[in-house]
């Protein structure tokens, strides 16, 4: 809020320095944004805290100040009205319980015209316009007091006023000129025919103050919080009245702004104030009570503050020192303090005027509690170093799917349907992933667009999806490959298998499936699980590992002595017909004997595959004819295929 | 002819630390030491003098003839260890044959340098669900449906309204909460959503770190404590930090801890707008309305919690501009 400094000075005596000022009220919660000038004169905009409805004001301010710096107020000048269940001429009824308070009182014989300097000056300065100098007045005051207040021509709104909750599509035109079709749950004013204002938030086009206008009727109210910012919001109406309403508005402040208000049209001679107004207000709200422990101030905030500044410190603050023993203190809260509910708000309180700046920063001193990590933490992390070390670049994606992938948003895994997003800020956000493929295969055709060379691209995120009216969550790795030349699934496969490796999981097995939008498509099968999925889309390799299906599953991490007796190593070449998967071809040859520690693929040319075999014995160099016998076992086996 | 014999013993020292080459060494030795060479001519010529004076240049030679072969093998050594047997030219400048390397990404290099922070405190890592409830995104953390703080977290809605895209990862706390049994300390970084219209500055999706603790005799200090041992070990300790009142409807005391601007040195400047100051995180003590929800009592057994966006600070350190750049794949790695 924006508070011009000469303003607040009327209330209150500043510190010498602005800094001083500002910085004060920055530690104690109220931050400054920052500084300009209007008019010559300075004025400060301070962030304000959301639970302080009684500081969106000067006087808010001026006492926020006055604690701080422990200096006194200023005298305000108010003209106080006898309090009558009635005005004269006019009736208002009262129909729902969303109204806490309401004084209002007829002004004949007012004198419409422009504002004076001092007015207008004031409002431009806070950021209002100025429109004559009734409604300015009202807006002045509200801004001193912090309580919103509206003046109705008298002579338009009729004798018979209502405060009601608002039939569905009733209408009002705002005095900007705005219609708003109204709810049910809206809190209106209103009379026979027409609604006059949106309550707490903004008043009709008809009803207003114009230059014709004799007599004024004033309101100043107090509703229910909720209803008024519901309303507020539902009609995108955050004028400085629904500011304010939406917020815990202290319904004794009613009375403060409207005997201000009075004050100030009385001294400027702008219109007769009739005798008394009047004041409902059902269930008038007392100070209550807050109870504080010292022991549990000093071991909340972790510092002990002395007794009696702290005493002296919730003085400043309008606080009632109640009943106090050793070991606590009874309070009374001012009523405009509406959030001060409990102890620890009170807590708050202390140690913001002691000076959040002097509790001492203390390095975690209680018992270390056990680390409970959970496995999937670690495996992330671990599973992006692997990727790594294979040249591997992490990318994060969006988990909305861009409208040009949308078709490639499928289940890989499951029968299950999207999640959508019901109100759309833009049409990109619609769709939530079901796969990481659209958003990884966007990332390499980005890359090819950029003429790169290859693309090694992978994710660890979560898939969102819908089934059986639940919502699931999946955590995946996404894996992309794609290289200008030498393409070809196996330099793909060769990543995959070393990841494999990395994750110590060598059960992992791979089945062809068919999947119609997908090239040359496969699952990863562990332990008879689909653990994962992969395949080719145009040039681009990828597959998508299910991370929670995996956990647990890894061998225990070992390392292998070199034999102390060499291998003997041959190339083999055998014809293979068509139609035979290689993999199992060379797991036949791995199990054909127990001598044979190592199988690779090195070369094919048509139907003749030659595969490079280490024969190996621990205990002696193996000879010529103990590894021919071992070829005729492998040749045999390869033939029962 | 001691003379001669000095001579040559200097003439053959001083061209052999000359020598870069095997072959000119080959062609030194038969010059020197070979059947014709140098040494044997000396022999041949002492023949001619006294036998005192035989004696002595016969000394002579002899420790010529030594040096000369000493220096030469040094010189194969020294030859060989440098390997300049072979090579003539080289040229280390070359490029080598490029060699692919993987990188994380800029907010995963952030969020790893955070755990490591935050593990030699105490705490552990958890994560939680993106699709959360409104239960336990708004309303059992102190923020009930017309709360006024609602309005800073328009969420984005998967069914109106009772199912939301997490806001913050102030759920995941609430589900710690109503699940872990204390003492404990954890951090959660992860995905939030937003109701946001996309801009450079401005995204629907942003990460969110955030921490919190729940032991009995927690205090504002050791939060205070926490907040800064972080905020040094990460930032540097030459950064200054500024703990102040701030008001958040999860905990009740609040407090902000801002960075001091490192562009204007808190004179005031675009990055900071003017404040000298840019707030960094949001904490306090967790309200007592929400350990009471989940059954605990609040004079028994305090927590505290804070949050922070990690995007700007991941744009920060790695000077990115544009936040829709974090996540569209703009982001070029070295290739």
């Amino acid at each position: 809020m924006r508070i011009p400094i000469n303003w607040l000075e009327e209330h209150v005596k500043l510190p010498g320095k602005l800094s001083e000022l500002t910085n004060r009220l920055t530690y104690a919660g109220h931050m400054l944004d920052k500084i300009d000038k209007v008019n010559e004169n300075t004025v400060i905009d301070l962030e304000l805290r959301g639970n302080r409805a009684d500081c969106y004001s000067i006087m808010g301010i001026a006492k926020e100040v006055s604690a701080l710096f422990k200096t006194p107020l200023k005298n305000v000048d108010l003209l106080k009205i006898k309090s009558a269940q009635k005005i004269k001429d006019i009736n208002i009824t009262v129909k729902s319980r969303y109204l806490q308070r309401v004084m209002s009182v007829k002004i004949t014989d007012a004198k419409i015209g422009k504002s004076p300097g001092w007015l207008k000056d004031r409002l431009m300065e806070y950021g209002i316009t100025s429109i004559n100098n009734i409604v300015d007045l009202t807006n002045y005051v509200m801004v001193e007091t912090g309580q919103p207040m509206h003046a109705f021509d008298f002579d338009k709104v009729g004798s018979d006023l209502e405060i009601r909750t608002a039939e569905k599509n009733e209408k009002i035109v705002t005095f900007l000129g705005d219609e708003i079709v109204l709810d049910k749950d809206d809190l209106v004013w209103a009379n026979k025919g027409s609604i006059l204002s949106v309550a707490g938030a903004i008043g009709g086009k008809n009803h207003s103050i114009s230059d014709d206008t004799k007599n004024v009727l004033l309101e100043a109210a107090s509703y229910d919080q909720a209803n008024i910012r519901r309303t507020v919001h539902r009609h995108n109406l955050l004028t400085d009245a629904g500011l304010r309403h939406e917020k815990d508005l202290d319904p004794n402040l009613v009375e403060l702004g409207f005997c201000r208000f009075l004050y100030l049209l009385d001294k400027n001679g702008w219109g007769d104030i009739a005798e008394s107004a009047l004041d409902f207000y059902p269930k008038p709200i007392h100070p209550w009570k807050v109870s504080l422990n010292y022991d549990y101030l000093k071991s909340f905030s972790g510092v002990d503050i002395n007794k009696e500044n702290l005493k002296a410190d919730l003085k400043w603050l309008n606080f009632i020192t109640q009943e106090e023993t050793a070991e606590k203190i009874d309070v009374l809260c001012p009523t405009y303090r509406t959030d001060v509910k409990l102890e620890e708000d009170l807590i708050e309180e202390i140690i913001r005027l002691y000076g959040y700046e002097k509790i001492p920063a203390s390095v975690l001193s209680l018992e270390t509690p056990e680390n409970i990590t959970p496995d999937y933490v670690n495996q992330e992390i671990e599973l992006k170093n692997h990727m790594i070390h294979m040249g591997y670049d992490e990318v994060i994606s969006s988990p909305f799917v861009i409208p040009d992938y949308q078709k490639l948003n499928f289940s890989l895994s499951e029968k299950a349907s999207p999640v959508t997003i019901i109100n759309r800020p833009s049409p990109e956000i619609e769709e939530m992933r079901m796969t990481l493929i659209p958003s990884l295969l966007g990332f390499v055709k980005k890359i090819i667009n950029e003429r790169g060379e290859e693309a090694r691209i992978f994710e660890i995120g979560k898939i969102y999806f819908q089934k059986n009216d639940k919502y699931i969550e999946k955590r995946v790795l996404g894996i992309s490959y794609w290289k200008k030349s030498k393409k070809g699934f196996r330099k793909f496969k060769g990543y995959l298998d070393s990841l494999i490796k990395l994750m110590r999981l060598a059960d992992i097995k791979f089945k062809a499936i068919k999947i119609p939008q997908i090239y040359n498509s496969y699952n990863l099968i562990l332990n008879n699980e689909i653990v994962g999925v992969g395949g080719q889309i145009d040039d681009i390799y990828f597959a998508e590992i299910y991370l929670d299906a995996l956990l647990g599953k890894s061998e225990k991490q070992k390392v292998n002595l070199w034999q102390k007796y060499p291998p003997q190593i041959e190339d083999l070449t055998i014809k293979i017909p068509k139609q035979v998967e290689i993999g199992k071809v060379i797991q036949s040859i791995k199990s054909a004997n127990k001598m044979i520690s190592k199988v690779t693929f090195t070369d094919r040319y048509k139907d003749n595959y030659t595969f490079r075999i280490y024969y190996q014995h621990s205990d002696k160099t193996l000879g010529d004819k103990e590894v021919e016998e071992i070829r005729k076992v492998i040749v045999s086996a390869v033939k029962k295929q | 002819m001691r003379e001669d014999i000095l001579n040559i013993k200097n003439q053959s020292i001083a061209r052999i630390t000359e020598i870069g080459s095997q072959t000119e060494l080959s062609e030194l030795k038969v010059e020197f030491l070979g059947r014709k060479g140098k040494i044997n001519k000396l022999i041949k010529d002492i023949k001619r003098l006294s036998d005192e004076d035989k004696k002595e240049a016969g000394r002579a030679i002899n420790d010529t003839k030594a040096a000369i072969e000493q220096a030469i093998q040094s010189k194969i050594e020294e030859l060989e260890t440098h390997k300049l047997l072979h090579v003539k030219w080289f040229d280390p400048t070359v490029p080598g044959i490029p060699y692919k390397i993987g990188h994380l990404h800029p907010t995963t290099i952030v969020v790893n340098e955070m755990f490591d922070i935050f593990k030699h405190l105490g705490f552990s890592i958890i994560e939680g669900p993106e699709i959360e409830s409104d239960l336990y995104n708004f309303e059992k953390l102190n923020l009930p449906k017309d709360h006024p703080a609602r309005s800073l977290q328009d969420a984005l809605y998967v069914e109106d309204p009772e199912v939301v895209l997490r806001t913050h990862t102030s759920s995941v706390e609430v589900r710690a909460l109503s699940t872990i049994k204390p003492p404990f300390r954890l951090v959660v970084a992860g995905k939030c959503y937003r109701y946001e219209k996309v801009n450079a500055s401005n995204n629907a999706i942003f990460y969110q770190f955030q921490g919190f603790s729940l032991q009995s005799g927690l205090s504002m200090a050791d939060l205070k404590g926490t907040l800064f041992y972080f905020a040094k070990s990460f930032f540097g300790e030459k950064r200054e930090f500024r703990f102040r009142c701030k008001y958040y409807p999860e905990v009740e005391p609040g407090a902000g801890l801002d960075i001091n601007c490192a562009f204007c040195n808190k004179k005031g400047c675009q990055v900071c707008k003017g404040r000298g100051w840019i707030e960094m995180l949001g904490s306090g003590m967790i309200h007592p309305n929400i350990l009471q929800g989940m059954g605990y009592d609040p004079k028994k057994i305090s927590g505290f919690a804070f949050g922070m966006g990690l995007d700007r600070i991941v744009m920060d350190r790695f000077g990115i501009k544009d936040i829709r750049s974090l996540y569209n794949g703009d982001i070029q790695y070295d290739l």
